[in-house]
C-alpha cells in the first residue's frame, strides 16, 4: 500500500464515518417514522430524596419529525387534570408551543428560550419533548458495545449552529438489530445533564417502541419514569385536532 | 343472527365503557382565611373564612359534540356570599351567589369550525399581566387585588386552520362585572361622604346586545391578534343623588356604551418573548371616557423560575367627568410583574407586584404553595399595599392581608 493512498484513506475515513453514522441514525428514524401515535403516559416522578408523586398524562402526535404535532394532556394528579400543551415542530426553527390552563381558561403561549425548564415538575426538559430531526444534527461514530445484552452503536450527535440547543453535544446507543435508539445521553461541555433509557421494547403497529422510559437528571440526582400504554400508531388523527382552539376545547 | 342476543346483551356494556371514556370530570374544595390587621373606616372585619366547591364535568357525546357544566358553591363568614340556596345563572348579584352555573354549553366542532353554546368563559388577548382587550371577561372584583373571572352566556363560533383564526361572539345579556360592597373595605368612600348612610340602588342593566370578532394569525416566529368588540363596558358608573330626607345618599351603578379597537402579539426572540396588547376604548353614548390602554411584557424563563415583567400604560383622549370604578385604569400607568420559581414537584413560590409610575401605589403579593400527596395542597401568603388615598391602589393601604388556603382537589 503506497504513503500516497494510506494517507487519502485517512483523510476519507472520518467522512465515511459521519455518512455512516448519519445513514444509522437516518435509518432509525425512518424505522421509527408514523403518521401519527398516541399512548396514555404513567409518570412516576421520584425525587432526590425518593419521594414519589405520580402523574398520568395523553399524548398525540400528528405528523412525524421536524413538521410533527403534538397535544399533551395531563389527566391526573387532580390539581394539573386538564392542563394540556400543544407542540407545533418545524424543521427550520424551535418549536412553537402553546399551554391551555383550566383554571385561567386560556391558552398562553410558551416561551422557548430556556428549553432546560422542567416540564410540570417532570425530569424531562421542554427540549426533551420535541422530536428531533436527522438534518438538525452532525454526526460521530463512538463504536460499538453491548448494552442491555445487544450489540449496539454508540454514536456522538452534535447541533449544527442553526439548531439551538441547552447541550452541546448527545450520545445516542442505538441497537444494531432493529435500529431503534435504546439511549441517549445528553452533555452540556462534557457533563452529563439528562440520560434517557428505553427499555421494555415491544413491536407496536410494526414500530419498535421501548415502552418504558426511564429520565434521570444528573443534575438534581432525581429521575422519572414512563411508561406508555395503550400505545398506537398511524390512527386516524386529523390535522384540525392541533390547532390551538382543539388545545382549548379539549 | 346467531349472535345477535349476545350482542345486544353486550352493547349497554359497551356503550357504558364508551361513556367512562368519554366523560371526564373534576373539581376541588378550597377553604381559605384572610387576615386584616387594620380596621377599614366602613368595615371593621378582620378575620374573614371563605370555603369554595367547585365541579366541572363534560361529556363527549359524539366526536363532534361536547355538553360541559360546572357549578360553584360557596361560603364566607362575611356575607361577601349570598345566604340563599337557588341556583344562579345570571351573575347579576351584588353579593356572590352561594349556588351559581359557572359553566354550562354545548360544544360542537367539525373540521375547522367550533361552535359553542350557552354559558362559558371567553378570555381574549395575550398579555399576563393586564388584558385591555378582553371583552368578554367580566370579574369578580369583591376582593380588588385578587378577581376572578366571571363566565357569559354567549354563542360564538370560531374557524380555526391553525395559522388563522376567526372568533366571532354574540352575548344576548350582559354580565357585569362584580364590584366591591358599598359596606366592605374595598369601597373606599371619599371623605365628603364619610358618616353619611348610603342606600345602593342596585344596577340599571343594558339591555342590547353586544358583538365582538377577533383574528389572529401565527406566522413564522410571530403571532397578532385584532379584536373589535360593540357592546357594554362590564365596569360601572356611580350615579348619586340625595335621597328625599337628604341624611342619605342614594347610588346606583349604571353600565356604558363602549366600541373597541384591540390589537395584540406576541414575539418569541432570542433572550425573551415579548406579548404587547393595546385596546382603544371609545363611547357611543358620551357616558365615559375614551381611551388607549397599552401593555409591553417581557417573559422569560431560566432554569425553574419563569418571570413576567412590563409596562401598563394610558392616554385619556376624550374625558366625562362620571364616577367610574375602574381597576383597569386603575393598573395602568404601572409598572406589573409576576415571578414564579419552582422548587421542586411539589413547592412553589410567587411574587406578583404593581408599582404606579408616580409612586403613589404599590402592591406586593408573595406566596408559597405545597402539596401533599396527590389531592392536598396549601398555600401561605402575604400581601402588602402602600400609598397615597388619591391612587388607585393606594386608596387600599389598609389592606394588606395574610392568607392561608388548603385545597382538595379531586
Amino acid at each position: 500500500m503506497s504513503k500516497k493512498f494510506l494517507h487519502a484513506v485517512l483523510l476519507l475515513l472520518p467522512a465515511a464515518q459521519a455518512q455512516d453514522a448519519r445513514q444509522i441514525v437516518a435509518e432509525s428514524q425512518k424505522r421509527a417514522q408514523s403518521q401519527s401515535q398516541q399512548y396514555e403516559g404513567t409518570l412516576e416522578v421520584i425525587g432526590s430524596a425518593n419521594k414519589v408523586s405520580i402523574k398520568h398524562w395523553i399524548f398525540d402526535r400528528f405528523g412525524s419529525f421536524g413538521s410533527s404535532k403534538a397535544i399533551l394532556r395531563f389527566a391526573a394528579p387532580p390539581e394539573v387534570k386538564g392542563v394540556a400543551l400543544l407542540i407545533v415542530n418545524h424543521p427550520d426553527r424551535a418549536s412553537d408551543q402553546w399551554m391551555w390552563i383550566p383554571s385561567l381558561e386560556r391558552d398562553r403561549r410558551v416561551s422557548v428560550q430556556d428549553r432546560s425548564t422542567r416540564f410540570f415538575g417532570t425530569d424531562f426538559s421542554f427540549e426533551d419533548l420535541e422530536e428531533r430531526d436527522v438534518n438538525q444534527f452532525d454526526y460521530r461514530l463512538l463504536g460499538e458495545e453491548t448494552v442491555d445484552g445487544q450489540p449496539c452503536w454508540k454514536i456522538e450527535s452534535k447541533p449544527k449552529e442553526s439548531k439551538s440547543s441547552q447541550y452541546t453535544s448527545v450520545v445516542l446507543v442505538i441497537r444494531q438489530d432493529i435500529y431503534l435508539a435504546i439511549q441517549i445521553e445528553n452533555y452540556t461541555k462534557d457533563k452529563l445533564i439528562r440520560r434517557i433509557h428505553y427499555s421494555d421494547i415491544q413491536q407496536s403497529d410494526s414500530i419498535w417502541t421501548g415502552r418504558t422510559v426511564e429520565v434521570f437528571d444528573a443534575t438534581r440526582n432525581s429521575r422519572t419514569v414512563l411508561k406508555l400504554e395503550k400505545l398506537r400508531y398511524n390512527i386516524p388523527l386529523k390535522d384540525a385536532d392541533f390547532t390551538i382552539e382543539a388545545l382549548r376545547r379539549g | 343472527m346467531a349472535n345477535a342476543p349476545l350482542a345486544r346483551a353486550l352493547l349497554p356494556l359497551l356503550l357504558s365503557t364508551c361513556a367512562a371514556q368519554d366523560f371526564q370530570q373534576r373539581g376541588f374544595l378550597e377553604t381559605s382565611a384572610t387576615i386584616y390587621p387594620q380596621a377599614a373606616p366602613n368595615d371593621s372585619g378582620h378575620i374573614i373564612g371563605e370555603s369554595l366547591l367547585r365541579y366541572e364535568a363534560s361529556y363527549k357525546v359524539r366526536p363532534w359534540l361536547r355538553l360541559s357544566g360546572a357549578i360553584d358553591a360557596s361560603f364566607d363568614t362575611h356575607h361577601q356570599v349570598e345566604r340563599s340556596l337557588h341556583l344562579d345563572w345570571q351573575d347579576r348579584s351584588l353579593r356572590r351567589p352561594a349556588l351559581s352555573a359557572r359553566e354550562f354549553k354545548v360544544t360542537i366542532s367539525r373540521g375547522k369550525f367550533t361552535a359553542e353554546l350557552g354559558k362559558q368563559f371567553i378570555r381574549w388577548g395575550k398579555a399576563d399581566i393586564l388584558n385591555p382587550t378582553d371583552r368578554f371577561a367580566p370579574k369578580d372584583f369583591l376582593t380588588v387585588t385578587d378577581a376572578g373571572f366571571l363566565p357569559i352566556t354567549a354563542a360564538r363560533l370560531i374557524y380555526d386552520t391553525g395559522a388563522d383564526s376567526l372568533d366571532l361572539v354574540w352575548q344576548p345579556r350582559f354580565t357585569p362585572s362584580r364590584t366591591p360592597l358599598l359596606n366592605e373595605r374595598w369601597t373606599v368612600l371619599p371623605d365628603s361622604i364619610t358618616g353619611i348612610p348610603l342606600r345602593d340602588l342596585g344596577s340599571e342593566f343594558p339591555g342590547r346586545s353586544s358583538f365582538g370578532a377577533r383574528w389572529n394569525h401565527i406566522g413564522a416566529g410571530y403571532e397578532f391578534s385584532a379584536s373589535f368588540f360593540d357592546g357594554f363596558n362590564s365596569l360601572p358608573l356611580f350615579r348619586g343623588s340625595s335621597s328625599g330626607s337628604a341624611e342619605s345618599v342614594d347610588v346606583q351603578r349604571f353600565y356604558p356604551a363602549l366600541r373597541l379597537y384591540g390589537a395584540d402579539a406576541a414575539i418569541p426572540l432570542h433572550w425573551f418573548t415579548v406579548k404587547t396588547e393595546a385596546a382603544y376604548y371609545t363611547s357611543p353614548d358620551k357616558q365615559q371616557d375614551e381611551y388607549v390602554i397599552y401593555v409591553i411584557q417581557f417573559e422569560r424563563q431560566i432554569k425553574e423560575l419563569s418571570i413576567v415583567a412590563g409596562y401598563a400604560g394610558d392616554a385619556v383622549t376624550s374625558h366625562t367627568p362620571t364616577l367610574q370604578f375602574s381597576p383597569e385604569l386603575g393598573f395602568a400607568r404601572a409598572i406589573l410583574a409576576h415571578a414564579q420559581y419552582t422548587i421542586d414537584s411539589n413547592r412553589s413560590v410567587a411574587m406578583d407586584l404593581a408599582v404606579r409610575q408616580n409612586g403613589q401605589g404599590s402592591w406586593l403579593r408573595s406566596t408559597y404553595s405545597q402539596t401533599f400527596g396527590q389531592h392536598w395542597r396549601a398555600t401561605i401568603g402575604v400581601a402588602w399595599i402602600r400609598g397615597d388615598p388619591a391612587d388607585f391602589l393606594g386608596q387600599y393601604h389598609r389592606n394588606s392581608y395574610g392568607i392561608l388556603a388548603v385545597r382538595y382537589s379531586f
